[in-house]
């Protein structure tokens, strides 16, 4: 239990390496039900991988991973079902439509009831307009909304989300912060926006060298140094900026 | 000064040093075959000079002239034209023309070193069988040729891939004198014109850039509706066949290579074969002609989309693993999508009855259905080890390679068979081998799907 809460995910001893680079040495992490839990860190800190890791994207060395309880190894099929994932830079099929590939999506999904969630989430994300058009012609953002949108249609009890709002318009932005705040379940979120952070995240994680160098609630951290900035910076350098 | 050139030289260098690295078989593989070809070839050559029979010397020619052409034009596709990371070079203060020219100076020595050494090689297994090779003169305007080949190959890919393709002209005209002059001198003597409409079409490269980075939005009648999984895949898959216009290109190379195979398997034992070994092999050839034939369909029609159902998913591979889906299912759900393209081998059989009568066209149709489960049941498998790794080109040559031994062997031993036993055997036969490959086939889908759980895992 964490925050007095049922966990939903949990990394144990995670070691990973790309050659002889180690990129996550020994992590242990949880992420509770409830919970918007961000993974912050510097370039090559290990945040990406450790999501692709969750979602069954990348095989490890060595360690644990359970998402609901299920190993993402062994059980990794019932350990997807609840999971939506979004990748940092998602790449789509080109020549499909924007609705071609959430209904794809929710075919492989096996959902019923995709037209009401396809109609409604299109609409709060605002990709009504283009959703018709060839994916192959949308701008990053564009990409990004869809990817997202396929990504929580099926209403995850976990949500692993890698740059959630790069890229984004400043409405659509703040419509998935407040997404995020009211969803249930469990939301990881690897990102460099300290304001997102502060935003959206009830606590986070410093991941530097592919260690975890601090676990903290938000707002424990901006108690003791005033923003997550600065917490940031204390935790990595041993001094604010 | 020539930052670009060298940096896309290392570049290339050091991707194929690490594909080399991760894929040691398939390279292991590959170079077997890439020479096993050129002793075939020196070892055809051979034949060809102790049978008397008439080979035009300027017909070789052209034909490596050509091969270089599209292979270069083929390059600049992809080192300039989609390349993303150009877009820096492009940005820099340098002038532009300069940085597209050093593009194309690595294109120019990367394939001027595949030729050196490939020709070198062909040279050595021909002096190897006592074969005099001692023409330095020819050599040297061969070579001099693939430069021209090379840049020729770079301006119509500059100039193909722009809002104005009326600039193709003076190439296309060009390569006409070159084609109707039938001499390797004259072709030579094209270096300056050559040259000097390849700096014409460099002064307005960057409009092929800026014309393929457009970005049109299409818009598509909305059939998006749920579907079993392996309905979603295969509706998926064969979206891009029809929307890439792959179905169609597929359906008139069919009817082309049955005219063409028909073709050949009337007149082609007049056109190649010299009287004095008609007798031995003139027999042969017309069922060598429609073998021929058949392969080429089933090369573009199965292999070729057979081994990209996987290959090409690299970087989209993440919507599919992060789903709940079996990878079984995944493999079922594209592969279905294959039936859509063994329906544009219909127009092949439907065409050849006219040269060959309509006898052979059971067994012709056997044939045919038999090499598209082969090619499937080794492409399937193969795409999904090396999903990733774009060696594409390499795996399609290893596949053809490997078919074309296994199918000729096949083709041999049905028509030694069909000759000597009864119709009833045949047929049983026929039958027995077709339920063979459907084993198989199953074996090598069940095979692809623990290969692609094993690669989550490992």
């Amino acid at each position: 239990m964490l925050f007095g809460v049922q966990i939903m995910i949990t990394v144990q001893n995670l070691t990973k390496r790309y050659g002889k680079i180690i990129a996550l040495n020994t992590v242990s992490l949880t992420f509770s039900d409830g919970k918007a839990i961000a993974i912050m860190g510097e370039n090559g800190a290990g945040k990406s991988t450790l999501l692709k890791i969750c979602a069954g994207l990348l095989p490890f060395e060595q360690g644990q991973v359970t998402i609901d309880t299920f190993s993402i190894v062994n059980q990794s099929l019932q350990a997807r079902e609840q999971l939506g994932y979004l990748p940092e830079m998602p790449e789509l099929y080109d020549r499909i439509t924007g609705r071609e590939f959430l209904y794809y999506i929710a075919s492989l999904r096996k959902l019923s009831n995709a037209q009401e969630i396809i109609e409604s989430l299109s609409k709060m994300i605002g990709i009504e307009e283009f959703i018709d058009y060839e994916v192959g012609g949308y701008s990053k953002g564009m990409k990004q909304k869809i990817s997202l949108l396929s990504a929580i249609m099926h209403q995850p009890r976990n949500l692993l989300l890698d740059e959630p709002v790069y890229g984004l318009d400043p409405l659509a932005s703040r419509t998935i912060q407040e997404f995020i705040k009211k969803r249930q379940g469990a939301t990881v979120l690897a990102t460099h926006s300290t304001q997102l952070v502060e935003h959206v995240a009830d606590a986070v994680y410093f991941l530097m060298k592919g260690k975890v160098v601090v676990f903290d609630t938000v707002e424990n951290l901006m108690k003791q140094h005033g923003t997550i900035e600065n917490a940031y910076f204390y935790y990595k350098d041993g001094k604010h900026a | 000064m020539l930052e670009t050139s060298r940096l896309l030289l290392i570049d290339s260098t050091r991707n194929l040093l690490k594909k080399m690295k991760t894929s040691p078989i398939l390279y292991m593989f590959f170079s077997a075959m890439l020479f096993f070809s050129i002793i075939m070839f020196a070892f055809l050559t051979f034949v060809i000079l102790h049978t008397e029979t008439i080979i035009n010397f300027i017909d070789v020619f052209f034909s490596v002239f050509f091969l270089f052409l599209l292979k270069s034009a083929a390059d600049l596709h992809t080192y300039y034209i989609t390349a993303p990371q150009v877009a820096y070079s492009l940005s820099t203060h340098q002038l532009q023309r300069r940085t597209i020219g050093q593009i194309v100076l690595s294109i120019l020595l990367i394939n001027l070193g595949l030729w050196f050494s490939f020709s070198i090689l062909y040279l050595l297994v021909l002096s190897a069988l006592h074969i005099n090779v001692n023409y330095p003169v020819e050599y040297l305007l061969f070579s001099i040729n693939i430069v021209n080949a090379i840049l020729l190959g770079c301006t119509l890919a500059l100039n193909f891939f722009s809002s104005k393709q009326y600039r193709l002209l003076p190439t296309l005209l060009l390569l006409l004198f070159c084609w109707s002059s039938q001499s390797l001198l004259f072709v030579v003597c094209m270096f300056p014109l050559v040259l000097l409409q390849f700096f014409w079409s460099l002064s307005h490269a960057l409009d092929s850039y800026r014309f393929v980075k457009r970005k049109e939005r299409l818009k598509e009648r909305i059939q998006a509706t749920l579907r079993s999984p392996v309905g979603a895949l295969f509706y998926r898959e064969s979206t891009v066949v029809w929307r890439e216009r792959l179905f169609f290109s597929f359906v008139s190379m069919s009817i082309f290579t049955a005219l063409g195979t028909g073709y050949l398997y009337v007149y082609g034992t007049d056109l190649f074969i010299p009287e004095s070994i008609k007798d031995i092999i003139g027999d042969f050839l017309p069922t060598l002609f429609v073998f021929l034939g058949s392969y080429i369909v089933i090369m573009y029609a199965a292999v070729f989309p057979a081994l990209n159902l996987f290959l090409t998913e690299e970087k989209t591979m993440w919507i599919l693993r992060s789903l709940p889906v079996r990878n079984q299912t995944i493999v079922y759900g594209k592969t279905t999508m294959l039936g859509l393209c063994y329906i544009t081998t219909i127009p092949y059989l439907a065409f050849i009855p006219v040269f060959l009568g309509g006898s052979d066209l059971m067994f012709l149709s056997w044939f045919l259905g038999f090499s598209f489960l082969a090619a499937v049941i080794i492409a399937v498998p193969l795409g999904v080890k090396y999903v990733g790794k774009k060696s594409d080109i390499l795996l399609l040559y290893s596949v053809a390679m490997v078919l074309f031994i296994l199918l000729s062997m096949i083709g041999m031993g049905m028509n030694f068979f069909r000759s000597s036993a009864p119709n009833g055997m045949i047929l049983l036969l026929c039958l027995l081998l077709l339920l063979l490959e459907f084993i198989l086939l199953f074996l090598s889908l069940k095979l692809s799907a623990r290969i692609l759980t094993k690669q989550a895992t490992q």
